[in-house]
């Protein structure tokens, strides 16, 4: 009984299991915290390079006075469009949004000229660029 | 603290140097192989996709229907997954579903579309992105 008791007294003891603790679970931290930020790295890495657009189709229509682009998103990732550039202008600002496979008309409300040679740059939330040329 | 134990506790800082360059030397070649396996694997796709060739060889009105045949000029097999009649009022998109072996031609009869009678391009987009198209 009173061994334990001195034990109990004897504080000097518990700062090292204390110490090796604390140091244990900053070192678990960091870790974590390392782990996690080479996941997003990584992650947004593979995703910038996995974007693929093909751009199908384009129609400068003539009824609705209006340049409409049917994009196929032929990549490993979801992609979005957030601006297109018609001859060095920004004529979209939005988020026009293609999963995997997916394919749909971005139609864009511009006035256009016949027999006109267009530059087309499409651009993503990643910043990927897809430029095409296209003639009326 | 007896003198004998003194290296052993003084080794310790050594051994957790180690440890932790060990971890650092893990994570970054976690990133690297990551980054080398998607790269690596994007340009094998862009290659097949540089490597894909296919031709709108004939196209003939057929028993109120058309008929289309394609032709693979490439060294990938083809995955047609549209095909477009455009015109200059109307650009229409008729999904199909084709496969065409390298070196070998296809015949696609389809009642569902009907050539317009003013002057008109046809197009078919594989399934990597690539377009040929017929005027």
């Amino acid at each position: 009984m009173g061994k334990a008791i001195r034990i109990f007294k004897d504080k000097r003891a518990i700062t090292p299991v204390l110490s090796s603790l604390l140091l244990t679970v900053i070192a678990v931290a960091a870790m974590a915290i390392a782990t996690s930020a080479t996941y997003v790295i990584t992650t947004n890495m593979r995703e910038t390079m996995s974007e693929r657009i093909a751009v199908e189709d384009v129609w400068f229509n003539n009824s609705t006075n209006s340049i409409d682009l049917y994009l196929y998103n032929v990549g490993k990732v979801a992609v979005s469009i957030s601006a297109v550039y018609i001859n060095h202008n920004q004529s979209y600002a939005g988020s026009f949004r293609l999963g995997i496979g997916d394919h749909n008309w971005l139609n864009i409300s511009r006035s256009w000229a016949p027999q006109t040679e267009y530059y087309i740059d499409l651009v993503s939330t990643r910043g990927n660029h897809v430029p095409i040329t296209y003639a009326t | 603290m007896s003198p004998s134990l003194m290296p052993h506790k003084k080794g310790r800082s050594a051994i957790s140097s180690i440890v932790v360059a060990m971890l650092s030397l893990v994570l970054l070649v976690i990133i690297f192989s990551n980054v080398i396996l998607w790269s690596y694997q994007m340009n094998q796709y862009d290659l097949q996709t540089a490597h894909e060739g296919v031709k709108i060889t004939e196209i003939t009105n057929a028993n109120d229907g058309t008929e289309f045949a394609f032709e693979n000029t490439g060294s990938v097999t083809v995955h047609i997954v549209a095909l477009w009649i455009d015109n200059s009022t109307q650009h229409q998109r008729y999904p199909v579903n084709l496969f065409i072996n390298s070196g070998e031609n296809l015949s696609f009869f389809t009642l569902d579309i009907n050539l317009p009678t003013e002057p008109y391009t046809i197009k078919i987009t594989t399934e990597r992105g690539n377009i040929a198209v017929y005027t």
